[in-house]
């Protein structure tokens, strides 16, 4: 069966019947080029002697022998279902350049030995470290998870107030100012020495310097949210009868809401530098920990597993900040995009 | 049927009175004088337009009577009560819509009734305001989507839902395209009409002033004193080239120094 007879038979109600269009072979071209790469991949992995000794390279080679013969299949066939191909067809090209990738750094790794080992183990030894050492990788995302959030959570809820208040009371701003301009640009890192003796235990200092690193920004976004409200929201409030409360809690803080956001994008992006240092130096648990874990075993493979692992969570928990965002600030036209 | 009963119980209007107020602003330690004894009074439902130059200090007056700030000197006082504060009573419709962004269109008409606690009881009346000025197809709307015509429609709804006694007009239709202009002022003058409430309405535009008002106060430059209070006993709908309207016109042009110029 010919690409060109398919495409004829699905084109269904379109007016001009025989040649596909330019677009659906460049489609079909990329997809079937992709597929091409992942299957050399497979082949080079599975065919190609290793010069070390790696595990799970029959597994890797399997599944993307697997993956490679779909998406070679997608580019045949992708005019009986154009839906499903076009939106194929957005990521054809980045799964092309990975299968290329992954050819090169398992070529130079594990077949030819140009990167120096064992500090750049293949992609085959990755996928050892994620079969066999899941439990423990799982265990240690869910730990790092729970520390952040602990620290962020409580960060952002005291800058946000502090915000709030140093944005609304004279007096507060007296007290409050002079000592936040003092320790809130210090990075926080600085107090993981005073605050591993000073807190009870190390996970509770953990919490603090997750905090006060979320809280800083937090609070000086929130303030300038705040003060930077249009005065004329707070006029039209006060004739139509609005209590100080009313004032604050409905005119104040909805209005200084895309200005918290900035602050808590902020905050979060600063607490993961904090989090992952904490538990390298004190927390025995976490991404951190299986990091600092895994270098000291000269465990490379796990290193990096961790780290692929560490970025998929910091990644997804700003998403998750930009999803909340773009829910609770739909009346703004979006500005940043994530 | 409750608001019915609302309005019979009470004469909708007020006695507005300005009396010898002066007011100043401090610019970095140097008193810039705005307003220089200026007295009068809006009697109860009375329609005044308070016109003059640009910047001479009308839109303070309004600040004053609304009470957003305390004047200087003199008082201001309502139904013979100093104002001493801003209260639902008394409500502004400002130059610029100012429309709260993150609400839509019926939560901003919502505002003063849920500032005062009483979106349970009186709730029926925003669907009705919205009605009155002719956007219940944009209750769901988001402030950013509205033309200025239509954000400014909503501000004075936002007004009106509070069946306010003193409807205080800051030179609300100063920024909208002249069609606008013309068919919101006669909606504005119809509003005043069935409600009874007393109006006072800022603007430098001669023509509306005319055209709305049952009385135009004429002011100076900075610091704004009364040059003129000109009664305007026409019946409306009035038309712009009514010739005692273009007499008027033409007295006051003369008024503020501008009868060389047309």
């Amino acid at each position: 069966m010919s690409l060109i007879s398919i495409e004829a038979a699905s084109a269904g109600a379109a007016p001009t019947r025989g040649l596909p269009s330019r677009e659906t072979l460049t489609r079909a071209a990329l997809a079937i080029a992709a597929g091409a790469a992942w299957i050399a991949f497979a082949f080079v992995t599975r065919h190609w002697p290793d010069a070390g000794e790696w595990g799970r390279g029959e597994e890797l080679a399997q599944a993307a022998a697997g993956f490679g013969a779909a998406l070679f299949l997608a580019g045949l066939l992708g005019g009986l279902w154009p839906r499903g191909a076009e939106r194929l067809r957005r990521y054809t090209p980045w799964l092309l350049a990975l299968g290329l990738f992954f050819i090169l750094w398992q070529a130079t790794t594990a077949k030819l030995a140009l990167l120096p080992q064992p500090f750049f183990p293949p992609p085959h030894a990755l996928v050892e470290v994620f079969v066999d050492d899941w439990p423990k990788l799982w265990e240690s995302v869910v730990a790092s998870l729970k520390l952040e959030l602990l620290g962020f959570l409580a960060g952002a809820g005291a800058g946000f107030v502090v915000g709030v208040s140093l944005g609304w009371s004279r007096a507060f701003g007296y007290w409050v100012h002079p000592a936040m301009r003092l320790i809130g640009p210090m990075p926080s890192i600085a107090w993981l020495p005073i605050a591993f003796f000073a807190f009870p235990s190390s996970y509770s200092a953990s919490i603090f310097l997750i905090g006060l690193t979320t809280g800083f920004p937090v609070a000086v976004l929130t303030w300038s949210g705040v003060a930077s409200v249009n005065s004329a929201y707070y006029d039209v409030a006060r004739t139509l009868g609005a209590s100080r409360a009313f004032l604050i809690f409905k005119v104040a803080i909805p209005a200084a809401l895309p200005h918290v956001f900035v602050g808590l994008f902020m905050g979060l992006g600063a607490s993961f530098a904090v989090l992952v240092t904490a538990e390298m130096m004190g927390v025995k648990a976490g991404l951190g920990f299986y990091l600092q874990w895994a270098q000291g075993w000269a465990a490379y493979a796990n290193m990096y597993a961790a780290l692929l692992v560490m970025s998929l969570m910091c990644s997804g928990l700003i998403t998750l900040l930009f999803r909340l965002r773009d829910r609770l600030l739909s009346w703004q036209k979006a500005e940043v995009q994530w | 049927m409750v608001s019915l009963a609302h309005d019979i119980a009470r004469e909708p209007g007020v006695e507005i009175s300005v009396h010898e107020v002066s007011h100043r602003f401090d610019l970095e330690g140097a008193p810039l004088p705005v307003l220089d004894r200026v007295s009068f009074t809006a009697r109860r439902g009375e329609f005044v337009a308070l016109l003059g130059p640009s910047g001479c200090g009308k839109s303070t007056l309004l600040r004053l009577v609304a009470g957003l700030e305390p004047p200087t000197e003199g008082v201001v006082a309502a139904d013979g009560a100093r104002i001493d504060g801003p209260d639902p009573s008394r409500v502004v419709v400002f130059q610029d819509p100012t429309l709260f962004p993150w609400r839509n269109v019926r939560d901003n008409v919502a505002l003063g009734l849920e500032a005062q606690g009483l979106l349970k009881q009186r709730g029926a009346r925003i669907d009705e305001t919205l009605r009155l000025v002719g956007l219940e197809n944009f209750a769901k709307a988001l402030p950013h989507q509205l033309s200025g015509g239509m954000a400014q429609r909503v501000a004075l709804a936002r007004a009106l839902v509070n069946d306010p006694d003193l409807l205080i007009l800051d030179e609300p239709l100063g920024k909208l395209d002249s069609l606008t202009r013309l068919s919101m002022q006669g909606e504005i003058v119809n509003l005043w009409r069935r409600a009874g409430f007393t109006a006072l309405l800022v603007t430098h535009d001669i023509e509306e002033a005319l055209l709305m008002a049952t009385r135009v106060i004429v002011f100076s430059e900075r610091p704004a004193s009364i040059k003129a209070d000109i009664a305007i006993d026409k019946p409306y709908p009035r038309h712009r080239d009514d010739p005692d309207l273009v007499e008027r016109r033409r007295e006051i042009l003369g008024l503020l120094g501008l009868d060389a110029s047309w």
